[in-house]
This record gives C-alpha cells, structure tokens and sequence, in this order.
C-alpha cells in the first residue's frame, strides 16, 4: 500500500469536464448572437434612415445621407457602446474579484464617480473636452484612481469587511458626486456638454471615440485576462491564496489598477453608465462560473449585449416618447435605461442571496 | 552531494526552525523555538490557544518572516525563497477559508496549481493528473463537479485538503483540520493525512486541539507555552499530569490504552493559574 495512486487517462480527463466545457462554448456562441443581434438593433435604431435603407447601404449602396447616417453616426455609436459595456462588465469583475466582496462595482467603489469628476473637472477647466478625446480619458484615468484611493483610505482596516466596504464605497460615491456637482454649478457654461456624462449616453459618438476607446480597451482586456488565474485563487481568500504561492498585495493592486483603466476608459467616452459594471459581474459568474478564465471573457460579452442593447432600446423608446409627447426631438440616455434595469436586477440578486442565507 | 530539489536536508532533516523569535511591536508571540522535523515524520504542535501555534506554522510556511532566527526547508533559508517558489515545496491548510460561490471542487482543487504553472497561469497536463490523484487521495473523486459551497463542514475540510495537496510538495502543514467536525469527520481528517504520510512519504506538521488526537496519531508532539518550546518527544514521553498542568493549566490524569498502548488523558479541573509553574514541568523528565 505504498508509492503513489497510478494516474489514468481517465482521472485526468473525467466526462464531467466536457460536459462542462460544451456548456461554456454553448453559452459563450448564444452571447455572441445576442451581441450580434444589440449590434444590428443599434443600426437599425433611430428616424433618419429605414431599416431597409440602412441594409443597402451595408450591401455598398444607399445614398450619401443614408451612407453618413449608417456610416458615420450609427455604426462608431453601437461599437462604442459594445466595447465600453464590456470594459464595465470586466472592471466588475476584477473589482470584486480583488475585494472579494459581492457589492462592489465601479459605480460604489468610488471609482466611475471619480472618473467622472475627473473628466468633468477637466472639462471644466478648459484642460479637456469633446474635441480631445485622449485628455479626458486622463483625466478619467485619474480621477478613478483618486477615488479608489480615497476609498481605500476611508475604509481603513474596514477593508475586509463586504458589508462595510460598501458602505464606505457609498459614501466616497456621494462625495465625489457631490463635487461633481460643485464644479457643474461653478462652471455652468459646460453644464451641457458634461451632464451626459453623469447618466451615461452614446449619443453623438463617432469614429474618434472608437479609435480612442478599443485600443486602451483591448489592452486592459489583456491585463484583466492575465489577472485571471490569481484572482480566482485571491477570491479563496488571503491566507489560502498566499499559502498556495500568491503574492496577495501585487496581485489585488495590479487588479484594482487594472479594473480603474477600464471604468476610466469607458466614463471617458460614455460616461457613468449606471449598474453595468455591479450587475454583470453576477450574471458572468452565474453563467459561466467561479474560474475567472471563463467568466471574464463571459463578463465582457455580456456587459456588451447589456449595454449595446440598452442603447438600441434607448433609441427606439426616445423615438416612441417623441411621436407620443409630440416633440420634435427627444433622447433617453442609456445610462438612465442601464440604471433603472440594473437596480431592478439588483433587487432580484440580493433578495435571492437572502433566501439562500 | 548534490540534494534532490525540494529533498531533505542533511540526516533526513526537512523543516528546521532555528532560534526562531517573532512579535509585534509590544508582544512578542515566539522567543526562541527551536524544533526539527525529520522527512516522513507526523508531528503534532499543541498548546493553548494564543501560544503562539499557528504563528508557528505561518512562519514554517514562510507566509511570515521571524524577526530572530530562521527557517530552514531540505536545508535552504525559507527567507530566501520567492512566495512561488516557498508554495511549490511547503503547503498549509488554513483552519479555515471563504467559501467562493459556486465554485466548484474541482476549480478549488486546481487553485492548489497555481505556484506550479507558467506566469501566465497556463495549466499544464500534468496538473490535470495531480488535481485527479489528489481528488481520489482524500477520497473525494466524485464530487469533481459539484460546488464546494454545497458540500457539508466535513466534506469541505477533505476538498481543501485536496487543494493543499494539488501543490503537490513534500512538507504538509496543517492548522487545527479537525475543528468544528463532528468525532467521525475529525477521525476521517485525521486518517486521511496519516495514510497520506503513509503512502507518499509526506512530512507533516499539524497543530491540533484535541490530545487524544495528537497522542494517538503523531509520531512526536511538541507543546508550545508563551511562545517557547515547552515540551517535545514521542506521545508516550510527552504526554502526562506534568504536560496537562504546565501547558494546559489543567490537573487530569494520564492512562494508557489498553489495546494500543498510547496515553489516554483524563482532563479533570482547570488549575488556577499562579499554581501553574515551571516546576509542574521540569519535575517530570521529559523536557525538551
């Protein structure tokens, strides 16, 4: 009865795991239609151009409005939308892999409210604005940072504690808000071109947004993907991460950097999209499971259905609400739609958690 | 003569910790442990709680540094060893840990990989084979595909067991793995890791509550007080009054079993504490 247990064939591939994995790439190919379908809804969204129209112009043809509209307008406004979902989903995701903790997100984590105070302080004081796209995504990039940071500092050696984290996330969130709002009211002249930022809208995105956005987005991408063996074994905790050979203090810091990156880069272009990066993290995790080499790319496709949908839907309720109030032009911002459907998600996930508890 | 990597040291010596001192500022938890563990030993860490214990096995683990001393692993200076590279030739199985929902047994066990892999965190084949052996070592292959959060205290505690030997090292060390299992969860824990020892010749030192446990299972026990090695020997040695009332602060009685001959305690009162004194000890001759 002794050396060690012969190892099989079969103990190293048992049929659950492909049952597993047929699963995954089940799930992974209908997000992928679904992402199709937001994109092609997003197109087809909107008054100017019929959606006949709009499929002939695809096919090469259409007239030079048409080729503008679908071109220039509609197309770098769905792919924005796309790929700044699934930057929150994936920040999401990271944030509450590294703090562990099942309520955080961008949005309470103090780091989309510091993003957005960035960019809107930047704008504010002339530093930055629609016309340089690349000065806001700085400016984003440090305002998240800061507002991380401020967290980190006010949750002290609350830091453990779920719970309580998020409380102070909540409270860092206000602040920083709050501020947004004092450098709205001082600086009203920009009021109009910033407030999108603060509920988040794709409207008038075009091609320079898109080439601002998917590089710095497939980059972190990469960084989040790299991070995903050790913030799986980080979500098992510190003591058991570290015993297992993870550097627990490098690893949690190059997530929370990496996880800021994304929101700024997302806040930059489309600003505070409510609830995306809170929200998509459960389903991910639901969906594809606890290993992060599956969720994440799971996470990133979602957050982009999630987002490009709700702009597609965004569009289509601004255009029902114009013909209804009879106005000439009316936009819902996606942010607004994110926000309501998310909270409402949200209330679902946690009263689910209490029956479990 | 060139040593096997991750082999013993010189006469079998796996884990030395040497003159080993740790503290915080204002306490100092251990002043001075000295203690060697030979490959294929079990060897039991006891003493009350707050003696300084499971320090003791952090520190063996190379999760924390001593401030005095050092430890040595087949020889080399824990100290000097990256966290990887500590992972890949000493384990520790915490008393407890978070449970990830939804998790499942066999991504748990494979967490026990990750000082294996590549940097990038790419499993290699062979990690496949070592999370299967270690599945089936615990007794637990089945369940590859259920979530860990499902499973009962006793179940848990065998897949994390599990993981700790998915990093397939040659130290073993474990901190109080029977506590809050009921008796025949504990026994099974407690079986598990000694035909383990058994049969893959692992080095074992495990911190544990229960005496009766520990006289029974380990081949030596070392007792710890206020940070100091109070007593170290084979459980026939070790364990009498002496050891209940000098370590423990109790008066009991010390019996043998009548089929294996290993002490039995009969813990009766707690002693107040100035009764307990050094004298309780060094009266018996067992002392380290």
């Amino acid at each position: 009865m002794t050396g060690p247990a012969p190892l099989t064939r079969e103990g190293a591939r048992p049929a659950g795991r492909t049952a597993v994995r047929v699963r995954l790439v089940r799930r992974y190919a209908l997000l992928g239609l679904a992402l199709l379908a937001a994109a092609g809804a997003g197109l087809l969204a909107g008054r100017a151009v019929a959606p006949a129209d709009v499929w002939e112009v695809l096919s090469g043809g259409g007239d030079p409005i048409a080729r503008h509209v679908v071109l220039q307008l509609r197309l770098p406004r769905a792919l924005v939308a796309l790929v700044a979902g699934g930057s929150l989903g994936l920040a999401g995701v990271v944030l509450q892999a590294a703090l562990r903790n099942p309520l955080a997100g961008p949005e309470v984590t103090g780091v989309t409210p510091g993003a957005v105070l960035g960019a809107v302080t930047a704008t504010g004081l002339g530093l930055a604005g629609w016309r340089s796209p690349a000065a806001v995504v700085a400016a984003a990039c440090l305002g998240g940072l800061a507002g991380a940071g401020l967290l980190w500092l006010v949750a002290g050696r609350e830091k453990g504690d779920p719970a309580r984290l998020a409380v102070h996330g909540v409270l860092v969130s206000a602040v920083l808000s709050g501020l947004t709002a004092v450098v709205l009211l001082v600086a009203p002249g920009e009021l109009g071109s910033v407030v999108q930022w603060l509920v988040g809208s794709t409207e008038g995105r075009v091609w320079a947004h898109w080439r601002l956005l998917w590089p710095w987005a497939a980059v972190w991408a990469l960084a989040a993907w790299a991070l995903a063996a050790p913030l799986t074994l980080l979500r098992c905790g510190d003591e058991q991460a570290s015993a297992a050979g993870l550097r627990t203090d490098r690893a949690r810091l190059a997530a929370l950097g990496c996880a800021v990156a994304l929101t700024a880069g997302a806040v930059s272009v489309v600003g505070a999209l409510g609830f995306v990066g809170l929200l998509v993290p459960h389903l991910a995790f639901a969906l594809f499971g606890a290993d992060l080499r599956a969720a994440l790319p799971g996470a990133a496709l979602l957050g982009a259905v999630v987002v490009g949908g709700a702009d597609a839907a965004a569009q289509s309720l601004s255009r029902v609400a114009a013909r209804v109030l009879e106005v000439d032009r009316l936009s819902v911002p996606v942010g607004a739609l994110t926000t309501c459907a998310g909270a409402a998600l949200l209330l679902l996930v946690a009263r689910r958690r209490g029956d479990q508890e | 003569m060139p040593r096997e990597f991750g082999g013993a040291g010189p006469a079998g010596e796996m884990l030395r910790v040497a003159g080993v001192g740790f503290g915080y500022p204002g306490r100092q938890v251990l002043d001075g442990v000295e203690l060697s563990v030979r490959a294929g030993e079990l060897v039991a860490l006891v003493g009350l709680n707050g003696c300084g214990k499971s320090t003791l096995l952090r520190l063996c683990a190379g999760l924390l540094r001593p401030t005095s001393g050092q430890v040595l692993l087949g020889g080399d200076d824990l100290a000097r060893l990256s966290r990887r590279a500590a992972a890949r030739r000493v384990a520790l199985l915490h008393q407890s840990a978070p449970a990830v929902p939804g998790m499942t047994v066999r991504q748990l066990v494979r967490q026990g990989r990750y000082a294996a892999r590549g940097p990038l965190g790419m499993l290699r084949d062979g990690d496949d084979a070592v999370c299967a052996r270690a599945l089936a070592d615990v007794g637990v292959a089945g369940w590859a595909d259920r979530p860990v959060d499902a499973l009962s205290g006793g179940e848990r505690q065998r897949v994390r067991l599990a993981m700790a030997l998915a990093q397939d090292t040659r130290v073993l060390l474990l901190d109080e793995p029977t506590t809050y299992l009921d008796l025949r969860h504990q026994l099974e824990v407690m079986r598990t890791v000694v035909r383990l020892r058994e049969e893959r010749g692992l080095t074992v030192l495990m911190v544990l509550h229960d005496l009766g446990h520990a006289a029974r299972f380990a081949d030596r026990i070392v007792a710890l007080r206020d940070g100091r090695v109070a007593a170290d020997g084979p459980p026939g040695r070790v364990v009498t009054p002496g050891l209940l009332a000098g370590v423990f602060g109790v008066a009991g009685r010390v019996g043998l079993d009548p089929e294996g001959g290993w002490p039995v305690c009969y813990p009766d009162h707690p002693l107040p504490f100035e009764t307990v004194v050094e004298r309780d000890l060094q009266n018996e001759n067992h002392i380290h």
